[in-house]
């Protein structure tokens, strides 16, 4: 079921891999802008954060979308489980990006949420999916509430890319990429690059970690108790 | 008259040589207090303590799954040992 061998291998990778990320995070200069100052450095931080719930997002659909497909108990063990970790780096992308807008958009005031559109909408994607684990919670039969829960959250998979890319991006909003505001590719200094680009793949690492560590724990609580939910 | 031309042009000027960022705070009025106790920790030495805080945030997030995790895993011991379940049973 899960490859213990390239699991260690792959964890031990990123374990390293993230380390050099932070040194680097940290440690290399760069250009100072008005109102980011140092805050910039967030970029290697917050933003990987949703490049993972949407490779989350993207794990969790296939898999449902396999559920569907084969009826197979362990998609759907793989389906939640990436759903909850996915669900997981958005919280910590939402309150990231909440503490770093305190500092910099409303900064000398004490505004701490505004209804930035880009805030709202991820926030209400997230509520999309809180509502995945409450229906899971609602239907007993497993392999009813597989297919179910399989329609559902194929639905929570393409609310996403309109919740986070293309309605925020219509409209006037503080968060760089909107309407009036200028996108990363615009801005972004190469030393950025340098580092934000591997952080990306050492999150996305990360999330494949405590994915599997679940996936190990959910099928290992299927065996002994014949319900998977964890 | 001359004085606030001359203000017009200044935030003018301002406006020009600002980066995306502050275009759209400059010229504009913004509304600023004093900062506060928290404001002036976190705005210190360029603002990096707002990076230490975000880096904290992600940090003890992965602690509160890392801990979590262990409490599912827990039961799951539990369970195999309290039915005494060895491992020839096909575990």
């Amino acid at each position: 079921m899960v490859n213990l061998r390239r699991y260690t291998l792959v964890r031990n990778l990123v374990l390293l891999w993230v380390t050099g990320v932070i040194l680097a995070a940290f440690l290399l200069d760069i250009p100072r802008i008005n109102i980011l100052e140092h805050t910039a450095r967030n970029l290697y931080f917050h933003v990987p954060m949703w490049f993972t719930m949407m490779a989350a997002v993207f794990v969790s659909a296939y898999h449902s979308f396999q559920v569907l497909r084969s009826d197979d108990l362990v998609r759907d063990i793989r389906a939640l489980q990436a759903a909850r970790v996915g669900a997981f780096f958005g919280i910590l992308g939402l309150v990231t990006g909440i503490v770093w807008s305190k500092y910099t958009w409303y900064v000398g005031t004490d505004v701490w949420w505004n209804f930035d559109p880009r805030q709202s909408m991820v926030s209400l994607q997230l509520l999309i999916y809180g509502a995945y684990f409450v229906l899971r919670g609602a239907l007993d039969d497993p392999s009813k509430r597989a297919r179910i829960a399989a329609v559902y959250n194929l639905f929570a998979a393409t609310t996403t890319p309109f919740l986070l890319y293309v309605i925020p991006r219509q409209m006037d909003s503080l968060h760089p990429g909107a309407e009036g505001n200028p996108a990363f590719s615009e801005i972004t200094h190469p030393v950025m690059r340098l580092v934000f680009y591997p952080a990306i793949i050492g999150f996305i690492g990360l999330f494949w970690v405590l994915y599997t560590q679940r996936v190990r724990t959910a099928l290992l609580k299927l065996r002994t108790t014949h319900d998977p939910e964890l | 008259m001359s004085l606030s031309l001359t203000l017009l042009t200044d935030i003018q000027d301002q406006a020009a040589q600002s980066t995306a960022y502050d275009s759209i705070w400059a010229g504009g009025a913004v509304p600023t207090q004093e900062y506060s106790g928290l404001e002036q920790v976190m705005l210190a030495h360029d603002k990096l303590y707002v990076v230490l805080a975000v880096v904290l945030i992600i940090w003890f997030g992965i602690v509160i799954l890392l801990l979590r995790n262990d409490a599912r895993l827990k039961a799951v011991e539990r369970t195999i040992e309290e039915r005494g379940i060895r491992s020839d049973d096909g575990l």
